[in-house]
């Protein structure tokens, strides 16, 4: 088997260059003019609409460019540009008010989005003059606006759908992110919030994390990333294996009132998730059933504190990663339930004809069947477990406390993350939490997945 | 191709409704707390009637009063400057944030405002209200409403006698652990920040000439590098409250994970050092039983006897006072209007009512006089008359003049640590040089807001 050449990004954008170089030297005079004046090909080719639409986004484009329209006394337009990279020189007094460093930044990264849009749509431009020229030198006739519109919904069908999704990506999705990762080189912190200016700090951010002492992060980012990941680990695993265990049991021959069992597990998935975890939270309580029922059976002296309040760290770890067991099981279950019902009975058959024992038969085509159509979800699992932010913000909110830090001894990351930014109004150093959660998740994916058997032999269980 | 041309005309009058509705007129808004935000509507709704019938023009908007949590006023606020409401509520001690830079909230200029501040308002409370930009001082904030902390009581174990000192209070919960059967606390407090530890770090004693007198500084004069917090007085108070945080019967300490409520209802802890946001459900969890009163006094040992503080001394809680105030947003379309509105709306007759309609304690500084809801026999007077009460042995908690450190709010951690060396954590403070050692860092944390 011949392995398919990966294409070169460079040569693409090289010969994205070429091609727009060419039609410009073999085009007609309209498509030349079209390069200046947008829609001109299409105009002076009857395509009104089409024309039109180019030249309106053209003029648009310009006078949003020179006039600068402001919203809130921040400009868009070149201005934009300049603010990008001084995010605001004017400090304001007491009856005017500063430059809004943060509507700077993010009109800044707007003007860029849209100006890469306006020039997707120039290359459109000079591509669809382009077309037409071609189009007559074969004597064929160049479409009208009623046949472009009929193709948007036939041949090009795929576009109608496309481009709303892809313009909520870009507004939803790509700005919001460019924006944070941008805020993680600023000095955007609770100093610098309201009427006060935010300048471009490189990477001090970042440095901070392996500068000690020295800060919050510094002290803190690794023993929270350690524990992240530990919890990480425990959760998935641990919630995999027994998921897997309980799928098996309730699957086997004999078991009666399968169903029973299924729809009792699977209530805590149908149960809102905040709720059930305030409820363990107020069962596990100082005063309440838990501690009341071991101090009559004479376990416990006296109450003690399972979650925000106990004693030690590890009590607290240990009970969120046992809760952890009673919300995560269920899923592996159903889906370990789902991947029994669905392996071939013939494989079973064979085994037992050969004479493989139970235990041969469970590891050698029962846990490798699962294990393969699990892979992603066991991936997807771990990666959800860096980023789980309810059992841990819900059950404990961090605690116990870390005295002299926001970080408390069950904080992960991301709730590490949150109180940095909501409480604290750290923005900055949440964003380069961010980024680095996300450096860290997007790496395990990539790593396992591209090694997994699943993603390998994609079509060997089918 | 006709459902194409719908769509888009469709998407065009949603266009032109989303545009219509950006380019409307915004309304004059003003956040309140949730609790008061009718009453405070019904206000601005007669002061609008009011306008309209004593000006040749009617007031140029609605005012739309909304409830919000106003402990997170000013951070919801700073989110989005333009976004927010003209006039706002907030805890004092938000001001310094909200003044940073060259303050986001408009200076107060109205003379007759300031002189109906002046004459109105306690001084402390006229000092945390201002701050200085580009070198200049500013009245920037409003009083309206104060609060301070008192002690909720079990009156069904506690008598009013027993309240009036730590030890009664510890010695009847000693006693009824053993009626009960199980460990109850003296006293539960609400959580380990810097307000509700106040009860102790601000406290004072009787001097030789039988006067109040403490050594802690906080941000004297505004002064953010004034902050003691290391006398020989602090100390013996720390190591009295010490003791108390350790013990399991008779002891003080932050409430479990089950809650306050449940530890008062189910008679796990005797008192409550709260404020008056606690009332209701205090008084959910011991109806009729409910007590009300100022913090306790508490005698030093020959434990507690620390440098010149020698045992027999007695000492006063003491509390943080808070007081909410208005604030206005800099650059409002009503910027004219707004300190009239609020001339109104912090008058005497407004916070009076204000007292009787919603329970919020005046501001205003001989309310206790000439109030007459407040000389009734009801609890909500006995809670008025405690917070009153407790204004003498507290301070208006400082904002921090420089706008990141705090005693509360921005602290980096310091009340933990005061907490964790009452608690004696993991055996970290044994001795007397370990808590002149957490108390040092606590200084250097006020003034630098960094630990070292």
């Amino acid at each position: 088997m011949t392995k398919k050449k990966k294409p070169n990004v460079f040569k693409k954008i090289g010969k994205g260059f070429k091609n727009f170089y060419d039609r410009f030297v073999r085009g007609s005079i309209y498509t030349k003019i079209s390069y200046l004046i947008m829609g001109f090909g299409n105009l002076a080719r009857g395509q009104i609409w089409k024309g039109m639409i180019f030249l309106v986004c053209q003029v648009g484009f310009v006078l949003l460019m020179v006039l600068c329209p402001e919203i809130n006394s921040t400009p868009f337009g070149y201005k934009a540009f300049a603010n990008l990279i001084t995010l605001g020189d004017n400090p304001g007094d007491i009856n005017t008010a500063a430059d809004n460093s943060m509507l700077m930044l993010l009109f800044g990264v707007l003007m860029i989005g849209i100006t890469f849009l306006y020039l997707a749509l120039y290359v459109s431009n000079t591509k669809s003059s382009y077309h037409n020229d071609m189009l007559l030198k074969e004597g064929k006739k160049v479409s009208n606006f009623k046949e472009d519109l009929h193709d948007l919904t036939d041949s090009k069908f795929h576009l109608t759908m496309m481009i709303p999704a892809m313009v909520g990506i870009l507004i939803f999705t790509l700005l919001p992110t460019i924006f944070m990762i941008l805020i993680a080189f600023t000095n955007y912190d609770s100093l610098h919030t309201g009427q006060n200016l935010v300048d471009w700090v490189g990477f001090s951010n970042f440095a901070q994390i392996f500068n000690g002492s020295a800060s919050e992060i510094g002290t803190m980012f690794f023993p929270v990333l350690g524990w992240t990941f530990v919890w990480a680990f425990i959760a998935t695993f641990s919630n995999y294996f027994l998921g897997i265990f309980l799928g098996i049991l309730i699957n086997k021959r004999g078991i009666k009132a399968k169903v029973l069992w299924r729809t009792i597990f699977i209530l805590t998935i149908a149960l809102p998730q905040f709720i059930t975890l305030l409820a363990v939270r107020k069962i596990l309580g100082n005063l309440g059933p838990v501690n009341t029922l071991l101090v009559k059976l004479g376990i416990l002296a006296s109450p003690v504190e399972f979650l925000d309040q106990a004693a030690n760290e590890f009590t607290a770890r240990g009970m969120v990663l046992l809760i952890n067991l009673w919300i995560g099981i269920p899923y592996t279950m159903l889906q370990t339930s789902g991947i029994l019902m669905n392996i071939p009975k013939d494989l079973y058959e064979a085994a037992t004809v050969d004479g493989a024992t139970r235990r041969q038969t469970f590891w050698k085509i029962t846990f490798p069947y699962i294990l393969f159509v699990t892979t992603p979800y066991l991936i997807s699992s771990f990666v959800g477990n860096i980023t789980s932010f309810n059992i841990i913000y819900l059950l404990t909110g961090g605690g116990p406390t870390n005295p002299g830090f926001k970080a408390g001894e069950t904080d992960l990351l991301v709730t590490w993350l949150y109180k940095l930014t909501i409480d604290e109004n750290e923005y900055n150093m949440g964003a380069v939490i961010s980024i680095m959660t996300f450096i860290i998740t997007a790496s395990i994916t990539l790593i396992f997945y591209s090694r997994s058997k699943a993603f390998k032999q994609e079509d060997a269980f089918q | 191709m006709k459902k194409i041309a719908q769509l888009l005309s469709l998407a065009l009058v949603l266009m032109l409704a989303f545009s219509l509705t950006a380019c409307g007129k915004k309304s004059l808004t003003i956040w309140v707390g949730t609790e008061s935000q009718e009453f405070y509507q019904q206000m601005v709704d007669d002061y609008v009637e009011n306008y309209n019938a004593t000006h040749d023009e009617n007031f140029p908007s609605e005012i739309v009063v909304k409830g919000v949590d106003s402990g997170a006023a000013a951070a919801q606020f700073l989110d989005d400057t333009e976004a927010g409401p003209d006039i706002f509520t907030i805890p004092h001690d938000n001001l310094g944030k909200l003044t940073a830079g060259s303050s986001s909230i408009a200076a107060i200029t109205n003379q007759a405002l300031i002189a109906q501040m002046e004459a109105d308002n306690p001084q402390t409370f006229l000092d945390v209200s201002k701050s200085t930009v580009d070198g200049t001082t500013y009245y920037f904030a409003v009083p309206y409403v104060s609060q301070s902390l008192v002690l909720y009581y079990n009156s069904s174990v506690l008598t009013a006698e027993d309240v009036q000192t730590w030890e009664g209070i510890s010695a009847k919960a000693i006693a009824y652990s053993s009626t009960v059967g199980h460990e109850v606390k003296a006293a539960t407090i609400l959580g380990t920040d810097g307000y509700n530890n106040s009860f102790l770090l601000l406290s004072e004693y009787y001097n030789s000439s039988n006067e109040l007198t403490t050594s802690v500084q906080l941000y004297e004069n505004g002064v953010a590098s004034a902050c003691y917090a290391t006398g020989d007085d602090t100390i013996a108070a720390m190591k009295w409250g010490r003791r108390y945080f350790q013990l399991t019967s008779g002891g003080i300490d932050q409430a479990g994970s089950s809650g306050w409520e449940e530890e008062l209802k189910d008679e796990y802890s005797l008192c409550l050092i709260g404020g008056a946001w606690n009332y209701n459900a205090a008084l959910a969890a011991l109806g009729s039983n409910l007590g009300i009163a100022v913090l306790p006094e508490f005698t030093i040992t020959n434990a507690d006897a620390y440098g010149t503080i020698a045992a027999g001394t007695v000492y006063q809680s003491g509390t943080f006072t808070d007081c909410k105030c208005f604030v206005m947003k800099k650059g409002s379309d009503y910027q004219a209007y707004l300190e009239d509105i609020l001339i109104y709306l912090s008058s005497v007759s407004v916070q009076e009512q204000s007292f009787e309609t919603c329970a919020n304690l005046p501001a205003y500084k001989n309310a206790a006089d000439e109030f007459a809801a407040m000389s009734a026999d009801t609890l909500a007077a006995k809670l008025a008359s405690c917070e009153i009460e407790m204004f003498n042995y507290g301070i208006a908690q400082p904002f921090g003049y420089v706008q990141k450190y705090n005693t509360w709010f921005y602290s980096k951690g310091a009340p933990d640590l005061i907490y964790a060396m009452l608690k004696n954590t993991d055996n970290a403070y044994p001795d007397d040089a370990s808590i002149l050692s957490c108390l040092q860092t606590c200084e250097t944390i006020w003034k630098t807001g960094a630990q070292n």
